[in-house]
């Protein structure tokens, strides 16, 4: 039995109120790729920043290649060969890409510069793996997967054999994870270790050696390859049978409530964000997006929710044209947002649950009265009312929205935008970072909305939950929709050629 | 207007402009590194009080300028401390400081000289080179050194990377606190070189009138850049000499030729075209972890 | 900050815990100032006694000094609430102040409708100097530090001309002390002192409680109603927490700045009523500068609450007379003083922050 490249013996790691990591024992092989699997909150972030040197472990050991490893800060796991590619990218967007790969680890004499040596190594390193981006562009010029590639140039260029990938495939197209995976396969020859954390389990049977599972802190099971399934995995991690599917009601759809013609947005550098969008979503229809980041999607729901300068276009709500109608008007005319970025726009961490689930309504009556006085008692009512009818966990509706956990965050958000009664309710990734209970939760509540006769508009960079919720979807690459799919029509594969753009 | 006026017009300019341009410079190394540093106005005054105090101690103005920057340089470090270390708000941080330092001033200025609001003449004096304080004439290689640093050197490098994204920074290994104290730290101790041509001679309680404030407003115009910082610095310091030159013979009430230079730094502000960033991470306080 | 009513629990026990620890650790220092200067802590505190609190006179006149520092402390705490940080205070009531003397002296009304109607410019005044600031920070992005920083030094030449020429109550150049006519006998505040004597309080005449003290109640009581009353206070705390969520919520964002500062700019213009309508009865820029970086301090330290600027607002005049006394009795200078104001408030947001962290972990831990 070789020695493990890595191993980690009974770590263990506590923060205020919660054991992060309990007694935890996992280890990796050279040449294998080994899955990291569980919830978000589940533990595998802690374990890999511990891994990592951005946290200390209050208890257990770390081991490389069979020795004992102490790991204070990201240098010394650097030095022990241990590399990290991030879910959010670690770049400096206004430096070059040579620049960021450079940066901790440069070449120099007496303290100045010389990029000449890096670049030198770095152009064999990309050739060496077939990795290959342009050197001096800056970073923010570049497209997301990309970006990614500069990632992995970072740690292969310091001498990493141990590579930790934080949910890579989020931002990815099935083509780019086809790459990704192909690029994995590799590097497994050249002898590294990879762990691969994700939470697409169809990902990771299709790469994985082995998969360990992970639940509130505590390794469940290691499993290999061939004894996984798809609904093992999914009951280890939440402990109970998993409804993968959501259920999906029928529902007659009913006349267009947003009709999105034309519309054309420029960057502030000049070039078109958004370049001619064309769509429909009716009343009682899912519409998803499909796409990878960065293709306008952004900018889209930006566009519906709030005022934005646009060069030419229109977007009409059952009819009506809204451009120019600030956000408060747009929200009154019946739409809703579930923001991308819920940490910043979502909610007022500081404020009580009360008042984060009246927001964008505070200002009506009853919570008001004539003279604009509020009146607490009403929105406390309400509160109480929403909290009990979403299953929020939470003391009482006084608690400070900061203290719930994230998925709990989350729920409040979208118990706010559908106590709003919208007609149209736009979701940009509404599942993001939340755990497979509120996930499961938040997927059922957008099939109450279409029940509900809603028009839902869904933005998610999961291709898996766009293609389960949706029940037409449309691709967007370079700020259009460039074709549709009808529910009964929809092909992954074929979608992501799309995605990429490979079939305009 | 001959010649020589046009020459003593550049030459002075130069020295007039020094104590911002000095100032400014600091504040580019400080605000890239990601900390705002509205302290500086109360460590210029510090630093002008301790030149003149610190020669007059040790009979040479050399003794002075050191002990100037060496004071600069801590009055910086409690800004430093509260705000990198604490993650106090960095404004409120350099209000305090500001308020602190007035007082600080004041009060050894009674202490050591019998008097709040001034202090006596100072004897010791800089060499004058073409007429006018030559420590002014340290502007321009300091200046081209600073960009050299910021651009060309492995700390310069590292300090822009906290500056625009210090968690990226840290997963890299950088010591993010230590090259924002580094930032700072050097903001103050430039503010000593501030004070060197400022007036060395006296200190006189709100001397530095608001100098420190217009080095911010030449750090944004010159879009915190170095080069740039001091360009700007020259915009205002240029625009006061001209006033001193001809404000007798400009028509004018006094007061409002003295209300000049806050006047233009609110116009350079206004008048900004296109979006000058700052540093991406500038003015937040970073949290280890917290990612 | 919640509207919503807590319970006086833990948290707020912690919460208020910074301020009191950071007055505190200020005066340990300043006992250590005493020290250092030669004198003995006890003589100084002893001194302080003395000069400040040691007969209900003396207390009178520390609450007197405090209304004209609540004003300015009010100032900068509603610009705050918004996240707009008003610098400039000093400024608008150095002009507000004028703009008020003005409608005192110039017009001419009876004393029921007088009085408010100089209370009503001296406002104005104070929302006029800060309209450019406030504009320019919408409009242009321009940081509002550094411009209502400016603003202060313009303000300053500004009335300094004002006053000195087409202005002058007595001729150009004739005074040490330039100055502008004297303000109507209607405009004038005068003393309430013989109301508190119904309460069994004596005052004597020296010291000013008037009718400053009457606009600083009502004007208080109007700020905490919006601030944590209304929707319109409820949004503008909404803009200070968080730009983002607020525009998100359909605000607008950018008039409630605006409105902040404006409104900050016109509480600021109350700061000289005392001083001016009350005390001299004439309008010079001779009037008590500085009060405009105090009321940061009392805002900070307050915490942006109008109940806690009361009683920073009292705390400020106390160390004022504190200093005095020092002054007179030891050979501890005045500018001490300014050197403990700047570490209290370094002390207590330093604390502010240490508190705040482990008040969070202890609500996470709750919500589990």
């Amino acid at each position: 039995m070789p020695v493990p490249l890595l191993e980690m013996k009974n770590i263990t790691k506590r923060f205020p109120g919660v054991l992060a990591n309990d007694h935890v024992n996992f280890n990796l092989f050279a040449g294998e790729v080994h899955a990291l699997v569980g919830e978000n909150g589940a533990g595998k972030t802690t374990l890999m920043k511990i891994l990592y040197g951005l946290y200390s472990p209050d208890e257990g050991e770390i081991y490389v290649k069979g020795k004992r490893s102490v790991i204070k800060k990201p240098r010394e796991a650097i030095h022990y060969g241990i590399g990290m590619v991030h879910q959010h990218f670690m770049l400096v967007p206004p430096f070059s890409v040579l620049e960021n790969i450079v940066i901790g680890e440069e070449t120099h004499r007496a303290g100045i510069l010389d990029m000449d040596a890096p670049a030198e190594r770095v152009k064999k390193i990309m050739e060496d793996n077939s990795l290959f981006v342009d050197l001096s562009a800056k970073v923010e010029d570049i497209p997301v997967g990309l970006q990614q590639r500069v990632e992995i140039l970072k740690i292969l260029y310091r001498g990493a054999e141990i590579l930790v990938f934080d949910e890579p495939t989020a931002v990815l197209t099935p083509q780019e994870v086809k790459e990704l995976f192909k690029t994995f396969r590799e590097m497994k020859k050249q002898g590294k270790g990879i762990i691969f954390i994700s939470h697409k389990l169809d990902e990771v049977l299709e790469i994985a050696d082995r998969i360990t599972v992970i639940r509130r802190g505590k390794i469940i099971k290691t499993l290999n390859i061939e004894e996984a399934t798809k609904p093992l995995i999914a009951e280890l991690m939440v402990g109970k049978p998993v409804l993968l599917e959501v259920e999906r009601p029928t529902v007659k759809m009913g006349d267009v409530v947003l009709e999105v013609r034309d519309l054309v947005m420029k960057s502030p550098r000049g070039y078109d964000v958004l370049s001619g969008v064309s769509f429909e979503v009716r009343a009682g229809e899912i519409y998803g997006i499909a796409g990878v980041e960065g293709n306008g999607q952004t900018e889209l729901i930006e566009a519906i929710a709030g005022e934005v300068k646009l060069e030419s276009g229109d977007i009409l709500l059952n009819g009506e044209s809204i451009l120019g109608w600030d956000v408060r008007r747009r929200r009154e005319a019946g739409i809703s947002h579930i923001p991308e970025d819920r940490h910043r726009y979502g909610l007022l961490l500081p404020y009580t649950l009360a008042e984060n689930l009246t927001l964008g309504m505070h200002y009506k009556e009853p919570f008001v009265n004539r003279f604009q006085v509020i009146n607490r008692k009403k929105i406390r009512e309400f509160a109480r009312a929403v909290i009990r009818k979403y299953d929020i966990r939470t003391p009482s509706e006084l608690t400070p929205a900061h203290a719930l956990s994230g998925g709990n965050q989350q729920k409040v958000i979208v118990a706010r935008e559908l106590s709003a009664e919208p007609r149209l309710l736009l979701a940009a990734q509404p599942t993001r970072g939340v755990d497979i209970g509120a996930t499961e939760f938040i997927h059922n509540q957008l099939m109450v909305a279409k029940k509900e006769g809603r028009a839902v508009l869904l933005v998610s960079a999961d291709l898996d939950e766009i293609m389960s919720l949706s029940d037409r979807i449309g691709v967007m690459f370079k700020g259009r929709i460039i074709k549709e799919f009808t529910r009964e029509k929809a092909v992954k594969e074929e979608i992501g050629f799309y995605m990429m753009g490979e079939k305009e | 207007m001959g010649v020589s006026t046009l020459i003593f017009f550049l030459v002075k300019g130069l020295e007039i402009s020094a104590p911002i341009a000095f100032a400014a410079l600091g504040a580019v190394f400080s605000e890239r590194s990601g900390v705002v540093n509205i302290a500086l106005e109360g460590i210029m005054i510090v630093t002008s009080f301790t030149i003149v105090w610190a020669s007059m101690a040790f009979h040479s103005i050399w003794m002075g300028l050191f002990f100037a920057i060496v004071a600069g340089a801590l009055v910086a470090l409690i800004h430093a401390v509260v705000t990198i270390t604490f993650k106090v708000d960095q404004i409120v941080s350099g209000v305090a400081i500001n308020i602190f330092a007035f007082g600080l001033a004041r009060f050894l200025s009674q202490k050591v000289f019998g008097q709040e609001t001034q202090t006596p003449t100072n004897p010791y004096l800089f060499p004058q080179v073409l007429g006018i304080n030559s420590v002014a004439l340290w502007l321009i290689p300091i200046a081209l050194i600073a960009w050299f640093v910021l651009y060309r050197t492995v700390f310069g490098l590292r300090l822009r990377t906290v500056g625009e994204n210090p968690e990226a920074g840290d997963t890299l290994g950088l010591n993010v606190y230590a090259l924002r104290y580094a930032g700072v730290v050097i903001s103050g101790a430039l503010c000593g070189l501030s004070a060197a041509t400022l007036f060395p001679s006296q200190w006189i309680s709100g001397m530095t009138a608001g100098r420190g404030y217009i080095a911010l407003a030449a750090m944004i115009f010159g879009r915190w850049d170095p080069i740039g910082a001091v360009l700007a610095s020259l915009l205002f310091g240029y625009a006061d000499t001209f006033r001193i030159m001809f404000e007798t013979k400009i028509p004018i009430p006094g007061q409002f030729v003295q209300m000049f230079p806050y006047i233009l730094a609110v116009v350079v502000l206004a008048g900004m075209v296109g979006k000058a960033r700052a540093p991406a991470a500038d003015g937040k306080p970073y949290e280890k972890g917290e990612g | 900050m919640s509207a919503v009513k807590v319970k006086f629990d833990k948290y707020r026990f912690l919460e208020l815990l910074s301020p009191v620890l950071g007055f505190l650790a200020s005066i340990v220092v300043l006992m250590i100032i005493v020290v250092a200067v030669g004198e003995s802590p006890v003589k100084a505190l002893v001194a302080i006694y003395k000069f400040s609190l040691s007969s209900s006179a003396k207390i009178a006149t520390i609450f007197s000094m405090s209304i004209p520092l609540f004003f300015a402390g009010i100032a900068v705490a509603f610009a705050f609430q918004a996240g707009v940080f008003n610098i400039g205070v000093e400024g608008q009531y150095f002009f507000g102040g004028l703009v008020g003397a003005l409608a005192g002296i110039y017009f001419h009304l009876p004393p029921l409708i007088h009085i408010p109607v100089v209370v009503l410019f001296s406002m104005l005044g104070g929302a006029l100097w800060a309209l450019i600031p406030a504009i320019l920070k919408v409009t242009k992005n321009v940081h509002e530090v550094i411009s209502t920083i400016m603003f202060n030094s313009i303000a300053l030449a500004l009335v300094n001309y004002l006053v000195n020429d087409p202005l002058s109550g007595l001729g150009k150049g004739k005074s040490l002390e330039p100055q502008t006519a004297k303000i109507q006998s209607t405009a004038l505040f005068h003393k309430i002192n013989h109301v508190f004597s119904y309460i069994g309080w004596k005052i004597p005449d020296y010291v000013y409680l008037d009718y400053s003290l009457i606009v600083a109640i009502i004007m208080g009581f109007i700020v905490w109603f919006v601030l944590f009353r209304m929707r319109y206070g409820f949004e503008i705390r909404a803009v200070g927490t968080s730009l983002d969520v607020a525009g998100y919520a359909g605000m607008k964002v950018k008039n409630l700045q605006l409105a902040a500062f404006l409104i900050s700019g016109a509480l600021g213009g109350l700061i000289g009523l005392q001083e001016i309508f009350a005390i001299r009865g004439y309008y010079t820029y001779g009037i008590a500068s500085g009060l405009g970086f105090d009321g940061i301090a009392i805002a900070l330290i307050g915490k942006n609450s109008p109940l806690g600027v009361v009683f920073a607002s009292i705390l400020f005049a106390f160390l004022k007379q504190a200093g005095y006394g020092l002054q007179f009795y030891t050979a501890v200078p005045n500018s001490a003083i300014y050197v403990i104001k700047g570490l209290m408030i370094l002390f207590i947001v330093v604390i502010n922050e240490i508190t705040a962290k482990y008040i969070r972990a202890l609500r996470k831990k709750e919500a589990f």
